[in-house]
């Protein structure tokens, strides 16, 4: 396609490798690289300014490092081909929500469950550093054949190894590395499509998006137009469908309350990019707890 | 699935009518309307059979709902191709004793592989009741599929349900032939009553399987109000050999206030192949 860059992965270059630098998590492959459905093990390493005061990541990040370490998993059980995320859904352990659970470094182990002829299955399994296990995700991928190949892989993968990266935009609390701005009332939040929050083909990084409809989610609930900590409001499941890439931007996303249950809140989001004629680019459902 | 009110008989073709007289989407005696742009709007008018602590309708038998009539929304969406269930997220509000449950079903993309779907749930016509997304996978039209025509005409119109000389269940997970085996585990054999128009399990059955495990785990450990809330689940592998079997496992430990836990819901055939996975929230509140 002439109007897409060519893919880039990370030379020299922010697209591609600036997720990775922001929420840090090396990857390894267990195995000889062989397996014909992957599995991986990450081990996020939590800066302080990423997460809220009790320690623990909002949940849209979460689903960034899940999103992350599924597809490059899911790309692995497709090679020469690649894959796109189609939908993530995430849901947290009940009893990790608050308190010292679920807070601080975090272990991901990925298996891919299903390799179709034109879909993948993956199941991540996210573990504190005492080993509890709080939280699980699904994506599925559909396999595709990328403009310029897929990122280029030794087996087995050892990845993400980057030296610490000093520049301050990596040490920006969320609402400002996500470029996040207030909209018009509570629930609507923009993101600008930096150049750091792209993956390597210069489309809307899938956790980009994830942290944006969380923010916006857990706004709606706050009743708040900036986006921001929301202390004791969290994002106990999430399920994110990604129907078309975000290239311009702004991006909107625009949550409203379908309804309650008790501390329980049915949450829709959408998200658009607005300088692509408002094309629709995700739907998602999510509960917000109010603890 | 487009597991559809249609009568894959034929002239030419032997195989039994599709669905048979006591299957699973038969004892709901849901009813459809399309219209003219193709969305459709759905209801399921509750039954005891179905009904949990709560007097509310079960998470499973609202699969079947959504994922019947998702179906017939597909046939017109997909067209002139097929499509079928991939995943489906289903996320429930409390509703009471009710009458009836609304589903309204609309498209939100028509890729060319995928289509997603959307179903927004009401009680008794206009009490927000919950939120269904669905992905359908858009495939070329199977074989046994080719000549068969569903009507989608607008209008409204009952689907499958119980002939009139039929006896009434008492029970829908009794009667789809459920036996809960342990606290999490549910097994059902394959039968053409529970079964899709390939005699796989059927999409719908299969939803109300993981429920099922589900709130039997939740049961155990929350008591016997619990219920399945809420559920993401992502179809496999169609399951054509029987016995089907539903294991519930922890997702870690239930919340402080011993109200609430998540749990991961694999549904395995007879060999062991897992058809599917699902995450669940199960509440006793």
């Amino acid at each position: 396609m002439t109007d897409r860059p060519e893919p880039s992965f990370g030379a020299a270059n922010l697209r591609g490798v600036g997720m990775s630098h922001y929420l840090p998590m090396p990857i390894v492959e267990i195995g000889d690289g062989t397996a014909p459905l992957p599995t991986t093990r990450g081990q996020f390493s939590a800066p302080a300014h990423v997460l809220d005061s009790e320690g623990r990541l909002e949940t849209g990040m979460l689903a960034s490092l899940t999103d992350s370490i599924g597809g490059m998993t899911s790309g692995l059980a497709c090679l020469p081909d690649w894959i796109v995320t189609t939908n993530l859904g995430l849901r947290r352990s009940p009893d990790a929500l608050e308190g010292p659970r679920g807070t601080g470094d975090l272990t991901i182990n990925t298996q891919v469950m299903r390799r179709g002829r034109s879909s993948v299955v993956t199941r991540s399994t996210v573990s504190d550093s005492a080993g509890h296990e709080i939280a699980t995700s699904l994506i599925t991928c559909a396999v595709l054949t990328p403009a310029g190949g897929p990122p280029p892989f030794t087996r087995p993968v050892t990845m993400n190894h980057y030296e610490l990266n000093e520049d301050p935009l990596y040490r920006l609390p969320p609402e400002q590395f996500f470029s996040l701005e207030g909209g018009s009332r509570a629930g609507e939040v923009l993101l600008h499509p930096a150049v750091h929050l792209r993956n390597p083909w210069g489309i809307l990084h899938g956790g980009s998006v994830a942290h944006l409809l969380d923010t916006a989610a857990r706004c709606v609930v706050a009743d708040r137009t900036e986006p921001g900590p929301t202390p004791g409001i969290i994002v106990s499941d999430l399920v994110i469908h990604f129907m078309n890439p975000g290239r311009e931007g702004p991006i909107i996303a625009d949550a409203s309350i379908v309804g309650r249950h008790g501390r329980d809140i049915l949450v829709r989001v959408t998200a658009r990019d607005q300088g692509a004629e408002g094309r629709l680019m995700n739907a998602a459902a999510m509960t917000v707890r109010v603890l | 699935m487009p597991e559809s009110p249609a009568d894959t008989s034929s002239p030419a073709d032997t195989r039994p009518a599709y669905p048979p007289p006591r299957h699973a989407m038969r004892m709901l005696a849901m009813e459809s309307e399309q219209f003219e742009n193709g969305d459709v709007r759905g209801w399921l008018p509750m039954s005891p059979i179905f009904t949990g602590p709560d007097g509310g309708p079960r998470i499973g038998v609202i699969g079947m709902l959504v994922d019947a009539l998702g179906g017939m929304r597909s046939i017109t969406a997909a067209a002139p191709e097929w499509a079928f269930t991939a995943d489906m997220s289903l996320h429930l509000l409390p509703t009471g004793p009710i009458e009836r449950l609304q589903a309204d079903i609309r498209v939100l993309r028509r890729g060319r592989r995928t289509l997603v779907l959307e179903a927004e749930l009401s009680a008794d016509d206009n009490r927000p009741a919950g939120l269904a997304l669905l992905t359908f996978a858009v495939v070329p039209r199977p074989d046994h599929l080719v000549n068969i025509v569903i009507d989608t005409s607008p209008g409204r119109r009952t689907m499958s349900r119980l002939e009139g000389d039929q006896e009434p269940p008492t029970d829908y997970h009794r009667e789809l032939g459920f036996i809960e085996e342990s606290a999490g585990i549910v097994m059902v054999e394959l039968r053409p009553e529970v079964g899709n128009t390939v005699g796989a399990l059927h999409g719908g059955v299969h939803t109300a399987l993981v429920d099922e495990a589900a709130a039997s785990l939740g049961r155990r450990i929350l008591g016997p109000t619990a219920i399945t809330t809420d559920i993401h689940l992502a179809f496999m592998e169609l399951g054509f050999t029987g016995p089907m079997r539903a294991e519930a496992t922890l997702l870690g430990q239930p919340d402080p206030d011993a109200d609430r836990v998540g749990a991961v819901v694999q549904v395995l055939d007879g060999n062991d192949r897992v058809c599917s996975y699902a995450t669940v929230e199960v509440s006793a509140r």
